[in-house]
């Protein structure tokens, strides 16, 4: 989102499919002999593919609409599939699937315990420190210039020769894999069990939005430094003002938006632009 | 051969007829000027060369291959450079990261790396004299400054052709003089053609092309050497509404000055 200044509120769908390929490979190929755990690679592959598929509509979404129109149809896309999810039935419709005791069946109950706790959360980390480094990867390769142009101003882009539909369909790929490997351990994996209702949430990606608006959108440490402001403010209102935090919390978050219009990251990298901190901060 | 040849080329907009059956041929390392009064369609004209829109009628041939219907971002990497009537450099980038997006995207495409781009860069910032805003935010430069940003953008390209849309409007005169002096510098250090469209300020395009092409409501009005077309009575007219013999002596005094 930070790099192609393409915001997009349907970040969550990602998760949601991430958490629906999981829990599909794992119900239905439970059975299968000789499986055993290669049924959550099998869940884990078909929870890329199934973000692949959505990462390319939204590209081809982005190739024809910009700005809020791009927010609204993604918000669309991701109201759009739960509702087909919940009326078609498909994959259980609004029950969901609940697979947990599949996997403890394939795998035996120990493994499932260890895969669940142990290896999902690790997991987690491991996709985290991967998104760094891809990130990093992307703002000192072609591929951050040309987003840099695209997020600018795309017509200019196109005539330096800037090929955009590559370039933000690389952008969407990314986010939409790395969004659906989350979904895929840390909601599929860790949980046992899918409800559309549940992962189908657009607050989520507000909340993401929120998080990466507040650290300082196309910074590396951003997000990080916009989670724990945002987490920890949130979890703490809660605890000193129960029923009251949202009240109080939303003022907090316009003002810093307000005084902060790039962000606590991004302010304090034009603080130290053409200093020697600079290399730190990226 | 030519480097640039446009045949009949005709560009709607609904009932707006932009760009009326152009035709126009550059040879390479020529540099001329487009003049023509407001709404003449020099800057549609601009983007149907460079692919922003494509022409309803016509071809654009750009070195013996017809780069009507191709787009922009293909045409880039041919040799083909612009800048834009309002400077758009990308702002939040600085001035050495805008013009490297230039090299790592024109001619040179894939032969050259984010690094060599980057000392590309520094060459072109120092021909249009940017230097000591290297690491400045683009965005946070003078319209002066950022026009000069989109000249060594569009240079890093390496392109056989640069397409300046209005090359110097809003400048003060100083900064014309400078404008022609750096145009005339980079043509003759780079060798590459210069299609310069200039709204209306006749003491630059008499310094600066040996040819002029005046456009006006869509068409080649007049195509020829500067002095020839600058005294053209048809010229004067579509600028002043009306024969003069004072402003007639004024342009052939100032393209003589």
């Amino acid at each position: 989102m930070g790099m192609t200044g393409y915001v997009d509120f349907g970040y969550v769908t990602f998760i949601a499919l991430g958490a629906y390929g999981m829990s599909l490979g794992i119900t239905y190929f439970y059975q299968v002999e000789g499986l055993g755990i290669w049924i959550v690679f099998i869940g884990f592959l078909l929870a890329l593919l199934l973000a692949s598929l959505s990462a390319l509509l939204e590209a081809f979404i982005a190739l024809r609409l910009r700005g809020a129109y791009f927010a609204i149809a993604c918000i669309g896309i991701n109201e759009g599939l739960r509702h087909f999810i919940e009326g078609a039935k498909l994959w259980g419709g609004s029950e969901g699937l609940i697979f947990s005791g599949s996997l403890i069946q394939a795998v035996g109950r120990e493994t499932a315990n260890q895969l669940t706790t142990f290896w999902a959360d690790l997991a987690v980390f491991i996709i985290a420190a991967l998104a760094a480094f891809l990130n990093i990867h992307y703002m000192r390769s072609k591929i951050g210039y040309a987003l840099t142009a695209v997020k600018e101003d795309e017509d200019a882009a196109k005539v330096m020769g800037v090929n955009t539909t590559k370039y933000k369909t690389i952008a969407f790929l990314t986010s939409g894999l790395l969004g659906a490997s989350v979904g895929a351990v840390a909601w599929g994996l860790k949980l046992g069990y899918v409800f559309p209702g549940d992962v189908f949430v657009i607050h989520y990606t507000v909340e993401c939005i929120v998080v990466v608006l507040l650290g300082g959108a196309g910074t590396l440490l951003g997000p990080v430094v916009g989670g724990l402001i945002y987490g920890l403010s949130k979890y703490w209102l809660a605890i000193i003002w129960p029923g009251f935090q949202l009240l109080i919390f939303a003022p907090i978050i316009i003002i810093i938006i307000v005084l902060f219009p790039e962000g606590v990251v991004g302010m304090l990298k034009n603080r130290v632009r053409g200093t020697a901190l600079e290399r730190y901060l990226l | 051969m030519s480097l640039l040849r446009l045949e009949n080329v005709t560009k709607r907009f609904g009932g707006l007829l932009a760009v009326n059956n152009v035709s126009l041929e550059l040879a390479s390392g020529e540099l001329i000027a487009i003049v023509g009064p407001n709404g003449a369609g020099k800057t549609t004209l601009f983007n149907v060369i460079s692919g922003v829109f494509f022409p309803e009628e016509g071809k654009v041939i750009f070195e013996d291959r017809d780069i009507t219907r191709l787009p922009a971002y293909r045409r880039a990497p041919l040799g083909l450079g612009r800048t834009f009537q309002i400077p758009r450099p990308f702002g939040s980038a600085t001035v050495r990261e805008n013009v490297a997006i230039g090299a790592m995207f024109g001619t040179l495409g894939s032969r050259i790396n984010v690094d060599e781009s980057l000392e590309m860069a520094d060459r072109y910032i120092d021909l249009v004299g940017l230097q000591p805003h290297r690491e400045k935010l683009a965005g946070n430069l003078t319209p002066v400054e950022k026009k000069m940003v989109e000249i060594a953008r569009a240079l890093a390209m390496k392109p056989k052709l640069l397409l300046m849309d209005e090359a110097m409007a809003g400048m003060n005169p100083k900064d014309i003089d400078y404008m022609v002096d750096l145009l005339i510098r980079i043509k003759e250090k780079e060798k590459i053609a210069i299609v310069a469209m200039v709204e209306h300020i006749m003491r630059a395009v008499a310094g600066l092309a040996k040819r002029v092409v005046v456009m006006h409501q869509g068409a080649t009005f007049v195509d020829g050497p500067t002095a020839d077309v600058l005294s053209d009575p048809r010229v004067i007219e579509v600028y002043l509404g009306g024969p003069s013999e004072k402003s007639k002596k004024d342009l052939v005094t100032n393209q003589t000055s």
